[in-house]
């Protein structure tokens, strides 16, 4: 009864337009007010809470590192630098434009950022080559999805927050997943480029790739700093996301000087917006959280999936299921922060690792992203790319074959998400 | 009152600038302490955690203003513009009512937290002086939302004071 009413609350708050954040607090406050047995006071001491979590934290610092970034000219770096790497093979600009989404993908841990910084320099430069304006879309708004899946990534935090799983290692686990998907986007390109005949580039000189890199390393040494500094130990995923912000306030004012001193208060306002959305959506899931444990709802679905004796790779296929259908209607990070509770244990009970589990719902994130009604990726595309909505659907619509093919290795393969961190991390 | 309005948002702004810069720079500083001088500040994740807080807190009410919660329109979008404004003041309604029950709420924590008397773990001050931005900040929520009712009434806009979804 309790979860029927929090549920069947949480829904209509959620299709009359309450904002999401609102939606899931006042479903929970209103199901403890009626069924529970905790107080007004103790949902307040939760909300409050959330931003003493220790991980979280890294969330306001990932996202003023991106801002940084994406207000810089660190995107056009990264592009120029790919450019010179695969410009020369049929359809290298829009290789070009893949390799660069997963460079800055290294930096920015948002996928919409990611198609914002790349997809401004390069559409434009792919329709004057002479793509058309929708194929290029396709790529960057699909391309932009790694944004979450190559670390670091702001999914994966609030992820390892909720589950109380390490943060770095579901970061080291994305890293494998990331060069698959690249690689095969990369190769699916190569293979229309072939059938379509598409343009090639003049094959850059060695000269021109050195130098383009030691333009671009700057941005690029930020995942080196991040990934190296979690390994080795030197800190934590906060503190890296700190040294990040710094760092990347430093880059984009002193060595690439893109950012005066005068627009870094802007840059930071930019920053808090996106830190104040996305917090206050964490801060309200908390709650519904703690009121689903204290509900003990989780235990209930659990102890429901296992009694229907459902295999791994059924439950696994139920849940991608699920995933896609809910990730179709909300963004990332709103769908792990409401079904992770409910799925983890389950997941846990039926000894799936945290880690492959945290990986195979990101990806199921990222096709959510390209996948309308809601897909954010679809909306930044559209106004990056001059598109209509319709034909960003139309173009990005190809690439979710990829992404599924991707999305099932990745499920089923549990190795491919578990052997880096694994061989670091042991 | 324009300029009261124009002053009061700056300094929303500003407020939050300034308490996300602080709370990046401990972090860092703290870092490079820790390995410099082998050693640091007890009081600095404590302050962060706070600073933290503040920012959301009073970024809330700024997210309505600057319409950057994200919301699910999809249903509402197709309604014609009479029903639709029935659904966007029961959502309107609904959003004031968490509002003010998150308030009471976090009053009543304050209070608590005031009869206790409990200080800080580590900042010399009173825990519920830390948390009474929790309050302060649901009474700008509240005021906002009022706000965006207000102008929904008036049909000022077309209403979608609780967000549009990007």
């Amino acid at each position: 009864m309790t979860a029927v009413f929090l549920l069947a609350a949480l829904f209509v708050f959620l299709f009359v337009g309450v904002p999401v954040a609102v939606s899931l607090g006042l479903a929970s406050v209103l199901t403890m007010l009626f069924f529970g047995d905790q107080t007004l006071l103790s949902s307040s001491q939760k909300f409050f809470y959330t931003m003493q979590v220790y991980p979280l934290l890294a969330v306001p610092f990932f996202i003023l590192a991106g801002s940084f970034m994406t207000t810089g000219g660190v995107a056009r770096r990264m592009v120029d630098f790919a450019n010179a790497l695969v410009g020369h093979y049929r359809g290298g600009l829009a290789m070009a434009a893949l390799l660069a989404s997963a460079f800055f993908a290294a930096v920015s841990g948002s996928a919409p950022a990611t198609v914002v910084a790349v997809g401004s320099v390069m559409i434009v430069g792919m329709v004057k080559s002479g793509y058309t304006r929708k194929f290029a879309a396709g790529v960057i708004c699909n391309a932009g999805t790694l944004g979450i899946l190559i670390p670091p990534s702001l999914v994966m935090v609030v992820y390892g927050a909720i589950t109380e799983s390490s943060i770095g290692k579901l970061f080291i686990a994305g890293i494998l997943p990331g060069i698959i998907l690249t690689f095969v986007m990369m190769v699916t390109v190569a293979v229309i480029a072939h059938q379509q005949d598409m343009p090639r580039q003049d094959k850059a000189s060695f000269k021109t790739v050195v130098k383009t890199f030691r333009e671009a390393v700057w941005g690029l040494m930020l995942v080196v700093i991040i990934l190296g500094g979690i390994y080795a130990g030197v800190f934590t995923p906060t503190e890296a996301a700190a040294v990040s912000a710094v760092y990347a306030f430093f880059i984009a004012v002193f060595v690439y000087r893109d950012i005066s001193m005068k627009h870094v208060p802007d840059v930071l306002v930019d920053a808090c917006k996106i830190t104040v959305m996305l917090m206050f959506i964490i801060a309200n899931a908390f709650m519904f959280a703690f009121l689903l444990t204290t509900e003990q709802i989780p235990q209930f679905a659990s102890e429901f999936i296992i009694g229907m004796g459902l295999p791994v790779w059924g439950f696994l296929l139920v849940l991608n299921a699920l995933l896609l259908i809910a990730g179709n209607f909300m963004e990332p990070t709103s769908v792990i922060l409401i079904l992770t509770p409910i799925v983890f244990p389950i997941a846990m009970e039926l000894g799936i690792d945290p880690t492959h589990l945290g990986v195979l719902m990101i990806i199921n994130m990222q096709i959510g992203l390209v996948t309308p009604p809601v897909g954010l990726n679809l909306f930044v595309t559209a106004s990056v790319a001059e598109l209509s909505l319709e034909d960003t659907i139309r173009a990005s619509f190809p690439w979710l074959i990829v992404l599924l093919a991707v999305l099932l290795l990745v499920t089923f393969v549990p190795w491919i998400s578990l052997v880096v961190p694994n061989l670091l991390l042991n | 009152m324009q300029a009261v309005r124009t002053v009061f948002n700056r300094l929303e702004e500003w407020l939050m600038a300034a308490l996300l810069a602080f709370m990046t720079v401990l972090t860092f500083v703290q870092v490079v302490m820790r390995y410099l001088f082998n050693s640091g500040w007890v009081w600095s994740l404590e302050a962060t955690t706070y600073a933290f807080a503040a920012l959301v807190l009073v970024g809330m009410s700024y997210g309505v203003r600057t319409r950057t919660h994200i919301a699910v329109d999809l249903l509402t979008r197709q309604l014609p513009s009479v029903g639709r404004r029935y659904v966007d003041l029961f959502a309107i309604l609904a959003c004031l009512t968490y509002a003010l029950l998150m308030l009471y709420g976090s009053a009543v924590l304050v209070d608590r937290l005031m009869t206790l008397g409990n200080m800080a773990r580590d900042i010399p001050a009173p825990k519920w002086l830390l948390t009474a931005t929790m309050p302060l900040g649901f009474a700008l929520l509240t005021f906002r939302f009022l706000e965006a009712g207000w102008q929904l009434l008036r049909r000022k806009d077309d209403g979608r004071a609780s967000g549009e979804q990007k």
